[in-house]
């Protein structure tokens, strides 16, 4: 009884410091697409195109019934694809409207010429991709749909809670409207999606101060104003816009950084474009992760010293300066090994493309490790295969849990 | 001397210098629709021989706002647009999707299903000049029956009836949809002003003159518009949610081979052999017209 009751009050007092931690936040237990949705309502987005996918749907769903609540000011609008539904964001935005949607897999491959649009009309759209693969029909977590659209131009960040789900939207505005640039948040079906967390959610006058109403640029479409928009462009003019898109898109990790670091003053969560996790001079391994397996991994590690943790919130553009900032300290010996839960019909998954570019120049061995795809469970033992495994492969790319 | 008041144009909301070929429909009918619709318009533009008419950048043929859009997503673009105007209170700005067939009948033809079933406040214009003229006179499902396109060539010609949009998105139930011909210049004009008073879906399907994808001398582009329409070829209707309204009736009988005899594109159709070709296009001329007569004496008698 005694015991019991010291219990309780341990978790009072854990809640207390928790609640003191966050102020002017509120504790609810949230799946993750209900932390997409919740983070897109108290951005004030005005309007949502939708279009239902699994595992996406509830996301929208959520948004639609807020919106019929009346809880927010916008319009949610039944689209007939996705193709459409990103045609429609991009019509919104063009006109100045604070715009959000989600989709996943099949959905985001179908809306690729619009992602495109939408980068290059330069629009600060914010969506969800919540991620699965392709054919044949899957609908688990892997992250190869928004990998594949590595090259659209737009910003992805990889959640690895809902929490920094619903974080990542906040910021993914500022960093959008600030640079006009669409940026993608991305979580994992499933493990993420349709699993409950407790979730942080913050009050709207702290978003409020932290994210103003979108500003006019003066780009908008104004009828008194008449101007036109994605016309014919010749090549004399063409590179212009790619070199003012090339000068904004650098700026994203400087910015990523300033700005999580402004987020965690006022919020009590820092972020950063990448996180490096028990990295020292002598680690011998480093685990470079996307999303949900960072946390998997991240329980492993506890039993090896020996090995560190490269978690890369920020995917694209890839963070490249504060990669090598972090491994400017290790040991040449160490090994890199990617942890690739996409398949890009490719010799190497995407990550490890990303770090050896990144890495050009320098000596680390880097494998790249397959593990996860269509939802495979990746359970701390399959971290502990990795990591046994890849210390004496033979090759330097690996299916882990496929033999 | 005093201009004319007699003018149908009053207002010349168009730059002088569109990009248009000579005898082309899209700049004759843009100068009308734009003096009618004014200067506060949205337009939204598909890939389309409008997307280069309208002029490369910096340019821009229209006075008023012009987006050039994906293929495939006109009526969706047009849709988030109008969201947004409606969302900052200008519920009075004109939306208008300026469209080709290509755009129309094929690859835009769900997002315009999608825009027309959710009733989105935008006056849709299809200017069908039966192929995809801006990339060459390739045939797309507005081709004519029988007509040479350069992926229908030779005596590989078109052998498929053009699909009847109109039929289609008048089962949609909006509110205003209508033919109009660039040679019957006030029954347009009428029709424009209908439509840009009507609020909802609205479309327009327009003949569109081509004289190089259609093999015409562009001084018989209007010609061949008004033989278009004497023959039945393109009968001027109206559709009011299911109601339908014939606004012409041809005072003689033309038959459909005056009107394609001086369109190259038809011109292998009158050499031997071809006769049972241009029987079959009239007799489903004068199907089309009887079917139409039929839908217009069985209209405005229910109430909507």
């Amino acid at each position: 009884m005694s015991n019991s009751s010291s219990i309780k009050n341990k978790v009072e007092k854990k809640k207390k410091q928790d609640a003191k931690q966050y102020n002017r936040h509120t504790l609810k237990i949230l799946k993750g697409n209900f932390a997409a949705a919740e983070g897109a309502k108290l951005c004030r987005t005005g309007f949502i195109p939708a279009y239902p996918i699994t595992p996406q749907t509830t996301i929208v769903e959520a948004l639609s019934d807020m919106v019929g609540r009346g809880e927010m000011d916008a319009t949610f609008i039944n689209m007939d694809s996705e193709h459409s539904v990103f045609a429609a964001a991009m019509g919104a935005s063009l006109a100045g409207e604070r715009v959000f949607t989600a989709t996943s897999g099949q959905g985001l491959f179908y809306a690729h010429e619009v992602l495109h649009a939408i980068a290059h009309f330069r629009l600060p759209i914010v969506i969800c991709n919540v991620g699965r693969p392709s054919i044949p029909w899957n609908i688990w977590s892997d992250q190869t749909d928004s990998l594949s659209q590595r090259d659209t131009g737009w910003v992805q960040f990889y959640g690895e809670s809902s929490q920094e789900v619903l974080d990542d939207i906040i910021q993914g505005y500022f960093i959008a409207e600030k640079l006009d640039l669409p940026v993608m948040i991305v979580l994992d079906a499933f493990y993420q999606s349709h699993t409950s967390e407790n979730v942080w959610v913050p009050d709207i006058n702290l978003i409020d101060e932290f994210l103003p109403a979108k500003e006019k640029t003066g780009s908008e479409i104004d009828v008194s104003n008449p101007k036109s928009y994605g016309g014919l462009i010749p090549t004399e003019h063409y590179e212009k816009f790619n070199i003012k898109f090339w000068q904004d898109i650098n700026k994203v990790e400087d910015l990523t950084n300033e700005i999580g670091k402004k987020f965690g003053d006022l919020f009590g969560r820092e972020y950063s474009a990448v996180e490096a996790v028990n990295i020292k001079p002598e680690t011998k391994m480093i685990l470079v992760t996307l999303s949900s397996i960072t946390t998997t991994a991240r329980g492993v590690l506890k039993q090896h010293p020996e090995v560190g943790l490269l978690k890369l919130r920020l995917f694209k553009p890839f963070p490249k300066k504060s990669v090598l900032k972090i491994l400017n300290h290790v040991s040449n010996n160490c090994i890199i090994v990617n942890i690739e839960r996409n398949f890009l019909g490719d010799n190497e998954g995407a990550i490890m493309h990303e770090m050896k570019r990144a890495l050009y120049g320098s000596s680390f061995k880097m494998y790249d490790v397959y593990t996860g795809l269509g939802g495979k469970d990746v359970p701390p033992s399959t971290i502990e295969k990795i990591i046994r495994k890849t210390f004496n492969a033979p090759e330097d790319v690996v299916w882990i849990d496929f033999e | 001397m005093e201009p004319s008041n007699k003018f149908l144009i009053q207002e010349e909301e168009v730059y002088s210098g569109a990009l248009s070929c000579r005898g082309c429909g899209w700049a004759l009918l843009v100068r009308h629709l734009s003096s009618i619709l004014g200067k506060e318009t949205v337009y939204v533009v598909p890939a389309s021989c409008f997307s280069i008419i309208a002029g490369p950048y910096p340019m821009n043929e229209l006075r008023g706002t012009i987006v050039h859009t994906i293929f495939a997503a006109a009526p969706a673009t047009a849709t988030g647009i109008r969201t947004a105007l409606d969302r900052q209170g200008k519920k009075d700005v004109i939306v208008a999707v300026l469209a080709g067939d290509g755009g129309t009948f094929d690859i835009g033809f769900q997002s315009l299903s999608g825009a027309a079933t959710r009733g989105e406040n935008i006056l849709y214009v299809c200017n069908n000049n039966g192929a995809y003229m801006n990339t060459g006179i390739q045939t797309s499902t507005a081709t004519p029956y029988g007509a040479v396109t350069t992926t229908n060539p030779n005596s590989n010609i078109k052998k498929t009836w053009p699909k009847d949009l109109m039929g289609i998105i008048a089962a949609h139930n909006i509110p205003y949809a209508a033919t109009a011909s660039l040679a019957f210049m006030e029954d347009l004009r009428m029709k424009v002003k209908k439509a840009k008073e009507t609020e909802g879906f609205r479309l327009l399907m327009i003949d569109g003159p081509c004289p190089p994808g259609h093999k015409t001398e562009p001084d018989k582009s209007i010609y061949v518009a008004r033989q278009a329409v004497e023959s039945k070829l393109f009968p001027l209707y109206e559709v009011e949610h299911h109601n339908y309204r014939i606004n012409y009736f041809p005072s003689e009988y033309v038959p459909v081979k005056e009107c394609l005899r001086v369109q190259g594109r038809f011109k292998h159709l009158f050499k031997d052999d071809s006769e049972e070709i241009l029987n079959d296009i009239q007799q489903h001329t004068n199907d089309y017209w009887d079917r139409l007569r039929l839908l217009e004496s069985h209209s405005f008698q229910v109430k909507n």
